[in-house]
């Protein structure tokens, strides 16, 4: 059914540069991505997975192939609102607080200021963000700074979120929370995941695997085959 | 080897960074260079105008038992000296002539003999105005006092000698009059009062006037001119002429003094020198300084990578010391490659604006000012990038390098000290004491003790503009930032119409930001305050220096006559009638005794003066000028009178004043009562202490003749050019001598006012229209441009190009609404203050502001533009950010 097809992709590619310098990021990738899936995109460093993210994300335009979004929208209006990005650097606005960062997703999409800045309150709580909401991100460790962006992330209520290793700057006991919180906040807000993570705890939690190397995908990978 | 690997890669790499900086560099080098030429062209247009305007440029006056043969030889053996003339002296008791049966009588005067070609060997010593080129000439007052023209018989008074009776063969005038009459001395020149009577012959005739043997009371002089191929700078023409005239008396060896016209000259241009100083540091300086700043925040703008590129240098292994050094090369070559610029730059900024490319009125002058430039040039390099990086190295760990947060400039931070120590306001509180004290103590730039202006430069005075330039820029600073801290909320609802719903998030961040927002202000308000005070400054001076021509010179032309009949009749009528004339006013100018005081008396219609020429409210005690003409037209028989006759005569408004006139019928002087209705303080061509004004028709009726003796001119074209078709008009021998405002000038005025601010005003208002927009735009794009980043999180989380625009638009406003409006209102004021400061220059001292309107908006048209265009490229950068940005999210 097309509402369920949130991303569908025909032989895109992604191609840096151009002549001899020119570098492909990503090769003729074919996948469908339905609401509801769980995806665990995975890969050896370099292999192609952010620029993946960037291009279903809208952040990037494909070189070649076909990437539309049925049950999203047309593609100038999925950010904000249907798709949000956790990234994995630093990435909130240096001059807003954490709590106004986190805000800024909803009023985006047109929540007004009481409501955004609630449901920012629920969301750093659940990102064991709590006390710190006054805080500027040059206070923040790069821990607290991530789960502040995935905080963000949902905050804007997407219909599908992708996040560049969310975990990366976290501790073991940090990283359960944080895909605890994360899947927990998915169930409730009906939200697609799809999680470029190098971590194979991470990986294993999510029902779908796709694997990228050298810039070719491999989706639909069952978890216990990859 | 290390350091000419990563200069290369810096250069390769960061090429645009690089261009930046030397930019930067080189437009303060540039200007300041440039400065430099202003000195140059100044002091050399000051040294050439004082020369041009010497006749004789030595009198030397022989010993009474010296040969005029032998010391002629050793004059002209001098090395410099072109000419030499021998010109001699008599005392005489007085004229007389009898003129249609009436016998006049002059009073004591002199018999002058020259040489035949003497005007020519000095082009404006004598001027022919009736008759013969030689022979018996009578001058111009003379003739007017006996009455006496052409082919008149007058009788010569000779001290010891019969009198004897010579027939006149032409009139003729002697402007230079003071100095051709001075008393030279053991004791120096003394500038003296001419005599009022003169006589010229010939040397035949002055050796049957005055033969040896009765020679009491004679004088010899030879009259020299020199070689003007003088070094341009006043001081050292000055040093040349001296020395040169020094060393001719040594070699006389008492046989002759040197009576030293030039040097005197060259001597009062070597105080204006000082002037042009000063007006440098007023209207030069604060550029320079800006250009600095906007140098430094240039360099600064790639701040934040060169502290990443240093990290990676830490990490790997780097000393603070080695990084220092990198810096410090990047810093050399820009500051080399930008001082080159700016040479050059300035080299053809000089060519266009003053018409000469060096640097220094002198070899050494120039050379200091090369030197001056590079210094600060490679200064200014070391001191925004070098020293920021050695600052960071020293301060850099290598775990701190390994911070990703590391190179980000942080938000947060103690307050300056300068805002703890509260030092804005300690400079606008001494700069304020300073000023009042100044006005109190009635501080005047130039004294005119006896008429002759001399400089009276009190550099701690100038103290004041100075301090308030700094402490409005500081003040604007705290300003800024506390609006920025504590008016969040009227930010938030003054960004609503741009912002929407984003209104609180956008004055959030800009609460936040506040350190770099106010830096912005500053920067456009220390620009905009340069830029406003500048071209009122010099809108000001260029108004008051016509005003104070014109003052001089009567209107845009004067045709003046010291006949008693006066002016040709009908002449009013006649150059009203020439193109270019706007309106002609005939003036009487006669002399009247106030008691034993004889002053200069001019007759006017008070209704219709003004048409001719300005009426300005200075003129008058009381600054209205047209209540108190209103007032002398109201009383047929009133006078305006100067503030000496005041307080002399204790006079009260309405008091009767006797004066005596010369009547027309029998040239006796007689009484004649006025109405004291008023104080003149100054009137055009009215000398500038004691003088009279009063209704032309009074005087008309009772000295029995309306004949007017000057006539003033108003143009709406060249004044040049309606002067010479009122010339070409005047009937030969009409004794008529018309001068126009623009030659006058030249000559006759004040080196003050005759200093030509032309090039200087072009030069700085061009550099305050560039640093203005420079500031603005530049400031903006760069401020924008270090948060390129945030830019490109906030569109990746979706917000729109309106949004985004939110946030550049308000940034925007907020820097060009808060530095323009504090830094126009320091500007005004600080233009205020150079004024009053400078009054002292202006004669009369200006009413009010001049304010240049058009140069204003066009300043005001390209800040907005810069901001707009800073602005707009930001927000289209912004629409799909870079992706070396967004892969580093």
């Amino acid at each position: 059914m097309p509402e369920d097809i949130l991303v569908r992709a025909d032989s895109i590619a992604r191609t840096f540069g151009s002549g001899s310098g020119a570098v492909t990021a990503v090769r003729e990738a074919s996948f469908t991505l339905d609401a509801g899936d769980g995806v665990a995109l995975v890969g050896p460093s370099g292999s192609g997975k952010s620029t993946l993210v960037h291009l279903i994300a809208n952040l990037d335009r494909p070189t070649a192939g076909t990437l539309e979004w049925p049950a999203l929208g047309a593609p100038s209006r999925l950010r904000p609102g249907p798709i949000a990005v956790a990234f994995q650097g630093l990435s909130l606005l240096p001059p807003l607080t954490v709590l106004e960062n986190v805000a800024l997703a909803a009023t985006l999409v047109g929540a007004d200021r009481d409501l955004a800045q609630a449901s920012a309150h629920d969301l750093l709580d659940a990102c064991m963000l709590d006390g710190l909401g006054d805080k500027l991100p040059e206070e923040l460790s790069g821990g607290q700074a991530q789960r502040a962006a995935i905080a963000r992330a949902f905050c804007g209520k997407p219909r599908l979120l992708l996040a560049d290793e969310p975990t990366g700057q976290q501790d073991r006991a940090t990283a359960d929370h944080v895909m605890d919180a994360m899947l927990a906040l998915a169930a409730i807000g009906d939200v697609t995941l799809v999680i470029a993570t190098h971590d194979e705890r991470i990986a294993e939690r999510l029902p779908w695997r796709w694997v990228m190397r050298d810039g070719r995908l491999q989706t639909e990978v069952p978890p216990c085959s990859a | 080897m290390f350091g000419v690997i990563w200069l290369g890669g810096i250069i390769r790499r960061r090429t645009g960074r690089v261009l930046g900086e030397i930019a930067g560099v080189g437009v303060a080098v540039l200007l300041l260079a440039a400065l430099g030429a202003f000195f140059t062209a100044s002091r050399a247009s000051m040294t050439t105008q004082a020369i041009g305007s010497v006749p004789v440029d030595w009198q030397v006056q022989l010993a009474p038992d010296a040969s005029l043969a032998k010391t002629v030889a050793v004059i002209d053996a001098t090395p410099g000296v072109r000419s030499t003339r021998a010109v001699s002296f008599a005392d005489t008791g007085g004229f007389s002539a009898t003129v249609g049966g009436t016998v006049r009588t002059t009073g004591p005067g002199k018999v002058v003999a020259i040489p035949q070609d003497y005007a020519a060997t000095f082009p404006g010593q004598v001027r022919y105005l009736v008759g013969a080129h030689d022979g018996v000439l009578l001058a111009q007052q003379t003739a007017a006092n006996l009455g006496a023209t052409v082919g008149t018989r007058v009788t010569v008074d000779r001290p010891g000698q019969p009198k004897t009776t010579l027939v006149v063969d032409g009139i003729v005038d002697l402007p230079t009059a003071d100095s051709f009459f001075q008393q030279v001395g053991t004791a120096g020149t003394t500038a003296t009062a001419p005599p009022d009577n003169v006589m010229i012959v010939s040397t035949t005739t002055w050796a049957h006037l005055f033969p040896p043997q009765a020679s009491g009371g004679t004088e010899r002089q030879i009259h020299v001119g020199l070689s003007h191929d003088l070094p341009g700078d006043p001081g050292a023409a000055f040093a040349s002429v001296v020395g040169a005239a020094n060393h001719l008396e040594a070699t006389l060896a008492g046989a002759g003094t040197v009576g030293d016209n030039l040097a005197a000259r060259l001597d009062a241009a070597r105080g204006d020198a000082v002037y042009a100083q000063m007006l440098f540091l007023f209207l030069g300086l604060p550029g320079v300084i800006i250009a600095a700043l906007l140098a430094g925040v240039i360099a600064s703008s790639g701040g934040e990578r060169r502290r990443r590129e240093q990290a990676l240098l830490r990490v790997r292994g780097a000393a603070p010391g080695r990084i220092t050094r990198i810096a410090a090369a990047e810093a050399m070559l820009v500051g080399v490659l930008g001082t080159l610029v700016g040479l050059a730059g300035a080299a053809i900024v000089g060519r266009l604006a003053f018409g000469t490319s060096g640097f220094g009125a002198t070899g050494p002058q120039a050379s200091a000012w090369v030197v001056v430039s590079i210094i600060f040039g490679l200064g200014l390099a070391l001191a925004t990038i070098a020293l920021p990086a050695w600052r960071d190295a020293r301060s850099m760990t290598v775990r701190g390098a390994q911070s990703p947060a590391f190179g980000r400039v942080a938000l947060s931070g103690p307050r300056p000290v300068w805002s703890r120590l509260y030092l804005d306001v300690i400079c606008l509180g001494a700069g304020g004491l300073i000023y009042w004290q100044a006005v109190r103590s009635g501080y005047a730039v130039v004294l005119a003790p006896e008429g002759i202006p001399t400089i009276s430069v009190s550099y701690f005075t100038l103290l004041a503009p100075l301090l308030f330039w700094i402490g409005a820029a500081l003040l604007t600073w705290r300003i800024a930032s506390a609006a920025l801290r504590h008016g969040r909320r009227v930010l938030a609802t003054a960004t609503r119409p741009l912002a929407h719903r984003l209104s609180d998030v956008v004055a959030a961040a800009m609460s936040r930001q506040r350190r770099s927002l106010a830096r912005g202000a500053v920067l456009m308000g220390l620009t905009a305050s340069f830029a406003l005070s500048v071209a009122i400054f010099n809108t000001t001076y260029a108004a008051q220096a016509k005003v104070d021509a014109r003052l001089t010179n009567g209107a845009d032309v004067s045709v003046t006559t010291t006949a008693t009949a006066g002016l040709p009749a009908g002449i009013a009528t006649t150059v009203q009638r020439l193109p270019g004339v706007v309106a002609a006013e005939p003036m009487q100018h006669r002399f009247a005794y106030v008691g034993n005081d004889l002053q200069d008396l001019y007759g006017i219609d008070p209704a219709t003066i003004g048409r001719a020429t300005s009426m300005s409210d200075a003129f008058f005690a009381g600054g209205d000028a047209s209540a108190t003409l209103a007032a002398l037209a109201s009383a047929p028989n009133g006078v305006l009178v100067s503030e000496e006759t005041v307080h002399d005569f204790q006079l009260q408004v309405g008091d009767t004043v006797n004066l005596r006139l010369q009547s027309a019928t029998d040239h006796a002087y007689r009484s004649i009562p006025f109405t004291y209705v008023g104080v003149a303080r100054e009137f055009p061509t009215a000398p500038h202490d004691s003088f009279l004004v009063a209704n032309a028709d009074y005087v008309a009726a009772r000295t029995g003749t309306p004949a007017a003796q000057v006539l003033l001119v108003k143009t709406d074209g060249s004044p040049v050019t309606v002067a010479e078709s009122i010339r070409s008009g005047l009937a030969p021998g009409s004794g008529a001598v018309v001068h126009d405002i623009v030659t006058e000038r030249k000559v006759t005025l004040s080196a003050l006012t005759a200093i030509d601010l032309a090039g200087l005003t072009k030069l700085e208002l061009s550099f305050a229209l560039l640093l203005a927009a420079a500031a603005s735009g530049l400031v903006l794009a760069l401020g924008l441009a270090e948060r390129r980043r945030t830019f490109a999180i906030a569109w990746a989380l979706g917000a729109r190009p309106s949004q985004l625009g939110a946030f550049v638009w308000s940034e925007a406003a907020f820097v060009a609404l808060t530095g323009t409006l504090l830094g126009g209102l320091a500007g005004w004021g600080i233009a205020q203050v150079i004024v009053k400061i400078l009054t002292g220059v202006f004669d009369p001292p200006p009413e009010h502001l001049s304010i240049p309107w058009a140069y204003l908006a066009g300043l005001l048209l390209a800040t907005t533009i810069a901001i707009l265009a800073a602005g707009g490229g930001m927000l289209r950068a912004t629409r799909r950010p870079s992706m070396t940005i967004m892969r580093d999210l």
